[in-house]
């Protein structure tokens, strides 16, 4: 649900800028931050399209979509610990990047478990889950007021399953757009 | 408000018309007491309970009366059709001696004239030959169960000097479905009521000491918060939200605070809240995780659960905070203590050999016993008078509220198969 939401405001904005027939790509190179963004003058950010290249524009966010999908996935936790393994930094940093280039975006980061152990203790855990995951995003720039957290403990599963595989991917970071 | 089920069920505890007239009886001070519950080498009083004459609700009466006292453990029956006496005969004790029996109950129920049932039970002392309680009671004549209860309660304080848990309730989370609601239930698992269904989670739920209130944290809109339910009132309010991850523990004895966890200050810690005033209290300052905690009866101690030495154990502490003692050392993953109102003993969960099971442990760290052997047994809670332990337990498959006594014996099932039950909490 939350997803088409954020996929909404993505098409909104698509629509918003197409509306005035020129397609202004936001230039986010200029404070230096842009990954993989060459730097350009103003003039290069304005493409001018005509009535193929607009249904061009939405099969991009298309694109965008899909980038976003595979660019906000889950961070794993070890068992019973709430600090952000260095194997998922590389990811958070990708995340960092694409929320600082979109900065209407805010996040909710929704922290989980595993089925083991007692509801309260977990829930405390996800919270924490969900903090460390915010902590790091905001140690990279991203602004804390657009990093909202919650904690679900053990109650919403992603994997049914009672295996070392399915705790693995239930212990987790989540994220979805708020707002 | 709107979406509390209010039932009748308050109205049933309340409204229960009892008026108990103490009919010209020996002193209740000089009474002796026929079981020392409390001595190591108990042994089980032999009683009989008479079918109650005069309605058609009398054996019902009578057969609730036996399995609340066969519950504790204390007592031992004999088949009823031995029985020489019957009801509206008058006690002779030569016709009990023969069959073993110690003590008798008796009771005659009549309709009255407004509609309602008119009472009297009595216990007699076979081996003194003496009238140990005789009492009248009024009642609703669908309010046999709480009625047979309170009759029961009597008894019980008539023999062993000590108050009894017949009339006590249990509270759990009940899933049906998706949806997770509150239900209330007697606690040999009858008269169970769905009391609210509100909220996309919640937690395990609190008792207030005088029973009229229940602290849970629920989930609502995506924000955390601790609920008061107040049955007095038939009403719901939110006692506190921080906006994080806040989670209600137990209300201390003098019903004045609610002890809770809260992520307020960036990591899960203790607080306290002042009920009435709301003014909080932080009692825990760590950088690590500290939840489920619970009041001695005392007031002067909490026990709770800290990560702090990298994994879940219990911690004792001052009710101000300082002076905090690891009490578990055993295991692992140690989790969800509730302190005995009785104030001799700690319960709570603990994984051994890849499960988890119900533990008792002493204030004072010793005698650490396992109660449980199948299945995942967690969430424990003392009944008032602490000789009497509620869990839920997932041995059958489905996860449901278990009862037992505190050394562990007589575990048995009382939420029904049809439902996911668990979180279940004993009113004191």
């Amino acid at each position: 649900m939350k997803h088409i939401i954020l996929l909404l405001m993505l098409l909104t904005l698509v629509a918003s800028g197409c509306a005035s027939k020129d397609v202004t790509v936001p230039d986010d190179s200029k404070k230096g931050k842009g990954i993989g963004t060459k730097d350009r003058d103003g003039k290069d950010d304005v493409v001018k399209i005509d009535r193929d290249k607009i249904r061009e524009g939405a099969l991009s966010e298309d694109q965008i979509r899909a980038q976003m999908a595979s660019l906000f996935k889950d961070i794993h936790f070890a068992y019973n610990r709430h600090d952000v393994a260095e194997e998922e930094k590389a990811n958070l940093r990708k995340i960092a990047d694409w929320l600082l280039k979109n900065s209407h975006v805010s996040v909710l980061i929704e922290g989980h478990c595993d089925e083991r152990g007692s509801n309260e203790y977990n829930l405390a855990l996800g919270d924490q889950r969900a903090q460390s995951t915010k902590s790091y995003l905001v140690s990279l720039g991203v602004p804390a007021s657009r990093l909202e957290t919650i904690s679900f403990g053990k109650e919403k599963p992603g994997c049914m399953e009672h295996s070392e595989e399915c705790w693995l991917k239930n212990r987790r970071a989540h994220f979805v757009s708020s707002k | 408000m709107k979406n509390i089920k209010t039932n009748r069920l308050l109205a049933a505890m309340i409204c229960l018309l009892l008026a108990a007239v103490l009919l010209g009886l020996p002193d209740r001070a000089a009474a002796r007491v026929y079981i020392d519950i409390n001595s190591p080498g108990l042994k089980r009083l032999p009683i009989a309970v008479v079918d109650f004459a005069g309605v058609a609700e009398g054996t019902e009466m009578a057969d609730i009366i036996r399995s609340d006292l066969d519950a504790t453990g204390l007592f031992v029956f004999i088949n009823k059709n031995a029985f020489i006496e019957t009801a509206t005969a008058p006690f002779n004790p030569d016709n009990w001696k023969p069959l073993g029996i110690d003590a008798v109950v008796k009771g005659t129920a009549e309709a009255e004239a407004d509609g309602s049932l008119g009472v009297v039970a009595s216990v007699y002392d076979v081996v003194e030959s003496s009238n140990i309680l005789k009492k009248k009671y009024s009642s609703k004549k669908d309010l046999i169960r709480p009625l047979s209860h309170k009759i029961a309660d009597d008894i019980y304080e008539a023999l062993t000097g000590q108050k009894s848990y017949f009339s006590s309730k249990i509270v759990f989370i009940g899933q049906d479905g998706d949806r997770k609601s509150l239900y209330l239930m007697d606690y040999d698992g009858q008269r169970m009521k769905k009391i609210v269904s509100k909220g996309d989670i919640t937690m395990k739920p609190h008792w207030s000491p005088d029973g009229k209130k229940l602290f849970y944290s629920s989930l609502r809109g995506n924000k955390w918060g601790i609920y008061e339910l107040d049955f007095d009132s038939v009403s719901e309010d939110k006692l506190y939200s921080s906006g994080t991850t806040d989670l209600a523990g137990d209300v201390t004895q003098d019903g004045n605070y609610l002890l809770f966890s809260s992520s307020a200050k960036g990591t899960p810690n203790i607080y306290r809240i002042h009920i009435g005033s709301k003014e909080v209290m932080r009692m825990t300052h760590s950088d690590n995780i500290d939840v489920s905690p619970s009041a001695s009866p005392d007031g002067k101690s909490i026990v709770y659960v800290s990560d702090k030495s990298t994994v879940p154990q219990l911690y004792i502490m001052s009710i101000d905070g300082t002076d905090s003692r690891r009490l578990t050392f055993e295991g692992n993953y140690n989790t969800t203590p509730e302190w005995s109102r009785a104030g001799d003993l700690i319960v709570f969960s603990g994984r051994e050999g890849g499960r988890f099971h119900i533990f008792t442990i002493k204030p004072n760290g010793t005698d650490l016993k396992q109660l449980t052997d199948a299945g995942n047994n967690e969430e424990p809670s003392f009944s008032p008078d602490g000789r009497m332990i509620t869990f839920t337990s997932d041995r059958d498959g489905v996860k449901g509220v278990y009862v037992m006594t505190a050394s562990g014996e007589g575990q048995k099932r009382i939420s029904p198969r049809n439902i996911r039950a668990f979180g279940p909490s004993w009113s004191h």
